[in-house]
């Protein structure tokens, strides 16, 4: 049990490293989900977060997908959580794309 | 809306009785003779695409013998009209055609119920026939709880004066036929023009469907994968991967759609071209209204209303800004219900992923500005993420209005383009 893993309503995955988690003084993530997000699904669980709900409910749409548990986590904590939200077409677009998006040019 | 092609609006037409020219869709030259071996000569082809002056960009052609079918095949075959690619065309029997008229049913917004319209002057938009001979065109309101009756379409007939008994009896016959392609279909227009007077009677030799895309959930049968509004041309793969994004999950919308798909208009007119996401629709316009003057053109229409999750805003943060031609992305809430933070974070998680080398500070002149539920937070949110102390971009907050808006992103711009010479 070293990864959380569950996916969300949107299509996506939210992954957290619980190795990391275990050495995180702050747990700015589980502190995020339950009073500043919506959603409230985290919770401590033998001191590393855990889901307060199935992971059917979470994918259901129990998580509001507000981000703020990888935020909160890059800022405040180990840098344990990593939220994977995909959107294939604009991949597919960017395959075919001839000219390069700015944010990939001078970088 | 969902535009059907001419094909698939003339399926509509034939299940339910309206005569249409025997056809084929065929995406080959193989395909095309098979096809003419069965229809026989003369064919028309029509390139089968969703612009409405194809007849006028050389998208319809005639064969009168196999050679004359096979150049007119690989001319259109990956031809482009109006930005959208052809792909099939649609091989269909000519016909002998006496006359044409405009035969239609839409929705009138101002009294809020179907109107049947029927003009004398068919093959011409109707636009133009309005214009140049408004009489020639009559109308009248359906009352959908009553549908259109034979009697009904009798007598709208009846007023454009010169058709004949036997005209007024097949057009009525086809005018109640086409309302219940509408109904059945949840349509926002159901038009045929030109509607030919052919030997054998009435028939529908084009074909426009439009459906409502509030209703096309529903209109399972039709295909349907894209209900944006896109206008006289295909979706774009990039507005398609937008519309992919409220696919699976309602909290919130996202309507993206490329208003100059490859800038040519913005730089044609002088302009730079930006990418833009408004929260309110309004907001969008009247960025706009604040830009154009000083000679900036958002390249692309973004509304993101009803409180979208941060994910939905992190999406289409990145498909605003993988339009190569833009030299400034905007970010503008009106004084929004919704609650911001959840906004900032979507697009604070795209701009350290698409700016890994400068944690999230982007490389052309941004603007976001909130305004409205935890902006205060949204605002904060940028400045802990250290985006805010970026050189080219500007995090503003409740107090600022969007002319105050356009001329700080005008001067972020002279300034980004003076130092950097732009990319």
């Amino acid at each position: 049990m070293e990864v959380l893993e569950f996916e969300i309503r949107s299509g996506g995955t939210i992954r957290i490293d619980l190795e990391k988690c275990e050495t995180c003084e702050t747990k700015a993530c589980v502190k995020h989900c339950n009073t500043q997000g919506m959603g409230q699904i985290l919770e401590l669980k033998d001191g590393v977060p855990a889901l307060k709900y199935t992971p059917e409910e979470v994918k259901r749409g129990a998580c509001t997908e507000d981000l703020g548990c990888e935020l909160e986590c890059e800022l405040r904590g180990n840098h344990a959580i990593v939220i994977t939200l995909p959107l294939p077409e604009l991949d597919e677009y960017l395959r075919d794309l001839s000219e390069k998006p700015t944010y990939l040019r001078g970088q | 809306m969902a535009r059907l092609l001419e094909h698939q609006g003339k399926a509509l037409f034939k299940q339910k009785g309206i005569p249409i020219p025997e056809g084929r869709l065929v995406g080959s030259v193989a395909e095309a003779r098979t096809v003419a071996d069965e229809l026989g000569f003369p064919v028309a082809i029509k390139a089968q695409v969703l612009s409405g002056r194809r007849g006028k960009a050389g998208g319809i052609l005639f064969a009168d013998d196999e050679d004359s079918l096979l150049k007119g095949i690989k001319e259109l075959l990956g031809k482009e009209i109006q930005g959208s690619a052809v792909d099939r065309l649609l091989v269909e029997e000519k016909e002998e055609v006496q006359r044409e008229w405009y035969m239609a049913v839409t929705a009138d917004p101002s009294t809020r119920q179907p109107v049947g319209i029927f003009s004398s002057r068919g093959g011409v938009d109707i636009e133009q026939t309005a214009e140049s001979e408004p009489a020639s065109i009559v109308t009248a309101p359906i009352d959908i709880s009553e549908g259109l009756h034979h009697y009904d379409a009798m007598d709208l007939l009846r007023q454009v004066g010169d058709l004949d008994s036997r005209q007024m009896l097949v057009l009525a016959n086809v005018f109640t036929r086409l309302y219940q392609v509408y109904r059945e279909y949840d349509c926002k227009l159901a038009e045929i023009n030109p509607l030919a007077l052919v030997e054998q009677g009435a028939i529908a030799l084009d074909a426009r469907v439009d459906i409502d895309d509030d209703a096309a959930s529903r209109q399972t049968t039709l295909d349907i994968d894209f209900a944006e509004e896109a206008g006289d041309r295909a979706a774009t793969l990039l507005e398609i991967a937008a519309a992919t994004i409220d696919e699976h999950d309602h909290r919130g919308t996202v309507h993206f759609v490329q208003t100059d798909l490859d800038a040519s208009y913005a730089r044609g007119s002088g302009m730079v071209p930006v990418g833009l996401d408004a929260i309110g629709a309004g907001t969008g316009l009247t960025i706009m209204d604040e830009l154009v003057p000083l000679g900036y053109y958002p390249i692309n229409f973004c509304d993101t209303s009803g409180n979208p999750v941060g994910s939905k805003f992190y999406r289409i943060t990145k498909v605003i800004l993988a339009q190569p031609q833009i030299e400034g992305y905007l970010f503008v809430s009106c004084v929004s219900s919704q609650q911001l933070d959840n906004a900032a974070r979507g697009v604070i998680k795209a701009f350290k992923e698409l700016y890994p080398g400068t944690a999230g500070q982007p490389n052309i002149p941004c603007i976001v500005l909130f305004r409205g539920g935890w902006d205060d937070v949204a605002v904060d949110l940028f400045r802990e993420h250290g985006i805010s102390e970026g050189r080219w971009i500007k995090v503003l907050g409740r107090d600022t209005m969007e002319r105050e808006l356009a001329e700080i992103f005008d001067s972020l711009y002279r300034d980004w383009k003076r130092e950097t010479g732009g990319l």
